[in-house]
């Protein structure tokens, strides 16, 4: 290998060589942290909420003047009857809120009465005796709330419910023992007990500050009964979405039409409201996308100016090489393996500065530490991004003729 | 060691040919020291290109150390470019990203020798030229003469059957012309074949041979009298 004198070679063009090398390391730094958190949203975007998200939809149904807590709840069960007689509906549930809405009901859970801290955050869902089916999440230990313990709320009122089912990540969190069926715990105060416990379902935030009890979800057996009306979760039978979609509203302005459904969003299928969740998180993850594409093709331009101009610049010393016995595929090593040599520089600077870079984003905004299989994915993604630049101009210089070595400049 | 038999080189473009060499027939013989000289645009340097395989030739046959060159492919050229021909070149051609030892190293790299072979050649080399003591300096570090021994001792190094010289001392005052010409002269007593063209009479009567060019093809000296009276002019003022 003809390492040493491509290093001695290199001395003399300091500048040159020093400019790629510390572009390739920024490009690294910048490109290993944004791959990881591309990689993070997209994991964040894809993670399960662990109901049957295909065939489901959410209708928000708003009533028209104003109602007594009776008469909203009558006109809401009225209209639960009417959606499930529906051939393409399987079942529904009214809700004050569903997973991945944004917003909701959190609420902090303690396991005494006279305890100051919180043992965990929780995300609060109301729900009736179709709750479970109707989102298709799993009961796996306990049973489903009974008829008669559901009962009709206005948001005036303090929640107390006699009963409720918690998530697995919530029974584990608060009873690490696994013994969390029958258990009192107190939400928003009030003493309640543990009669059911579901394997998953995700909370209405994707933010960050959710984070923490992003899968700790607490059901309570209450129907949401105000003027202002309620969410109704519709699960359609499988294969029958859209025809279900159509139908629901068409049958609710059937029974009573002094309601809204709102044009924007009265009405949506639950890819759409994963979609709208995820909005920022996809933007976020196409933004660093762009910024890699756009920092590695300046990076591949540079080697690409930098190679194309040095070949012009040794096109003699290249003819003088060929005239005393190299071979065009000697001069395309020399050039490939100069450009190794740089690029090899220039990582191991970046890789420095990729864990400094990632460092600052911990203890600045929280991430994760960077994975070292992105340190070394992004190496070889620049090393081989170097060789593919510099392909053509070596190439070039490969085919400058020997007799170039006898031309006067 | 050199033929060429009715070798032709021929530029073309869309509208004109030019026949740089016409009907071009020389022979060498190993250990030879023979001075090509010439008007310029007569053809010395295409001889040159084409004796050293930098270029190809249009039609003819040349036979180097015995092989037939015109059908080898430009990785074999490139293999006998390097063990079998040393260049020297007017403008001395070093690498100027390179120190001395390096320069000389260029060749031997190529031929894939072992690291303590290549440094006791280019040791040897360097010791034989003088310059063993500037080997870790930069070409533009020397002077001219200087250089060209650098340049010398590269082809040197190789130990080539060939030596090709391109007015070896065109760049350099008479003093260091005078000095590159000893090197060459001690170089061809010691068995190298050597080629140089030139277009200096007081060079070319170094040499054990003259072959005149002239619009591409080598003329019988006998009929050329202004020649012959250059050459006796130019043995009468070299020193003994």
């Amino acid at each position: 290998m003809q390492i040493k004198p491509i290093l001695s070679a290199l001395r003399q063009h300091k500048a040159g060589t020093l400019l790629i090398a510390m572009q390739i390391a920024l490009t690294l730094a910048i490109v290993c942290n944004a791959l990881f958190i591309i990689q993070q949203r997209l994991a964040h975007l894809s993670e399960p909420t662990g109901i049957d998200e295909p065939d489901i939809f959410v209708v928000q149904n708003e009533w028209v003047g104003k109602l007594s807590t009776s008469q909203a709840d009558a006109r809401m069960q009225e209209d639960l009857r009417a959606i499930r007689q529906l051939a393409s509906v399987q079942d529904v549930t009214p809700s004050n809120s569903y997973p991945l809405r944004g917003s909701g009901w959190d609420d902090g859970i303690r396991l005494k009465p006279d305890q100051l801290q919180d043992t965990s955050g929780s995300t609060v869902y109301f729900g009736d005796e179709h709750f479970i089916d109707t989102l298709g999440v799993k009961l796996v230990a306990g049973r489903n709330f009974r008829p008669e313990e559901v009962a009709p709320m206005d948001m005036r009122y303090s929640l107390s419910p006699p009963v409720v089912i918690v998530t697995r990540a919530l029974a584990d969190k608060l009873f690490p023992a696994g013994d969390a069926l029958g258990k009192t715990i107190y939400l928003a105060g009030s003493p309640t007990a543990i009669v059911g416990i579901i394997d998953q379902l995700q909370a209405q935030s994707v933010e960050r500050w959710a984070a923490a009890f992003a899968h700790r979800s607490v059901i309570v057996p209450r129907r949401l009964a105000v003027s202002l009306g309620a969410y109704y979760i519709v699960r359609a039978r499988p294969g029958q979405l859209d025809a279900a979609m159509r139908e629901t509203p068409r049958a609710l302005f059937a029974i009573n039409p002094r309601r809204v459904i709102s044009d924007k969003d009265g009405l949506l299928s639950f890819a759409q409201v994963r979609d709208r969740a995820y909005e920022r998180d996809r933007g976020m993850a196409i933004l660093m996308g762009l910024i890699c594409v756009v920092l590695l093709a300046i990076t591949a331009a540079g080697i690409v100016g930098l190679t194309s101009f040095w070949v012009g610049q040794r096109r003699k010393q290249i003819g003088v090489r060929r005239a005393l016995g190299a071979t065009r595929r000697d001069i395309l090593g020399y050039f490939l393996t100069e450009n190794l040599l740089i690029s090899c520089g220039g990582a191991l600077l970046g890789v420095l500065l990729a864990v400094a870079v990632n460092l600052w984003l911990v203890v600045r905004f929280e991430m994760n530490r960077l994975s070292l299989a992105y340190v070394l994915a992004g190496v070889v993604l620049l090393l081989l991004l170097g060789q593919g630049a510099v392909l053509a101009p070596a190439l070039r210089a490969s085919r400058v003729p020997p007799v170039e070595a006898t031309r006067s400049v | 060691m050199l033929k060429m038999t009715h070798l032709s080189k021929v530029y073309r473009t869309e509208v004109v040919e030019t026949y740089a060499l016409r009907d071009f027939n020389i022979n060498v013989n190993e250990g030879e020291f023979v001075a090509v000289t010439g008007p310029s645009g007569s053809g010395k340097t295409t001889f040159l290109t084409i004796a050293g395989l930098l270029e190809t030739f249009t039609g003819g046959q040349y036979h180097l150390d015995g092989v037939e060159v015109s059908n080898l492919n430009d990785n074999e050229r490139s293999r006998i470019r390097n063990e079998k021909i040393g260049f020297i070149f007017q403008a001395f051609n070093l690498i100027p990203d390179l120190n001395v030892y390096d320069n000389v190293e260029v060749p031997l790299r190529y031929r894939g020798m072992k690291g303590p072979e290549r440094k006791e050649r280019i040791m040897q080399a360097l010791e034989r030229v003088g310059l063993a003591s500037r080997a870790k300096h930069y070409p533009a570090e020397l002077s001219g003469g200087q250089q060209q021994r650098v340049a010398i001792a590269r082809a040197l190094a190789g130990s080539p059957r060939l030596l090709l010289a391109d007015e070896p001392t065109g760049n350099l005052d008479t003093q260091m012309a005078r000095g590159v010409m000893e090197l060459l002269e001690e170089i061809h007593r010691e068995g190298a074949t050597i080629v140089m063209v030139t277009h200096d009479p007081e060079l070319a009567a170094r040499a054990q041979r003259n072959v005149h060019i002239i619009d591409g093809q080598v003329v019988d000296l006998a009929e050329d009298p202004r020649f012959h009276q250059a050459v006796h002019a130019a043995r009468a003022n070299t020193p003994a």
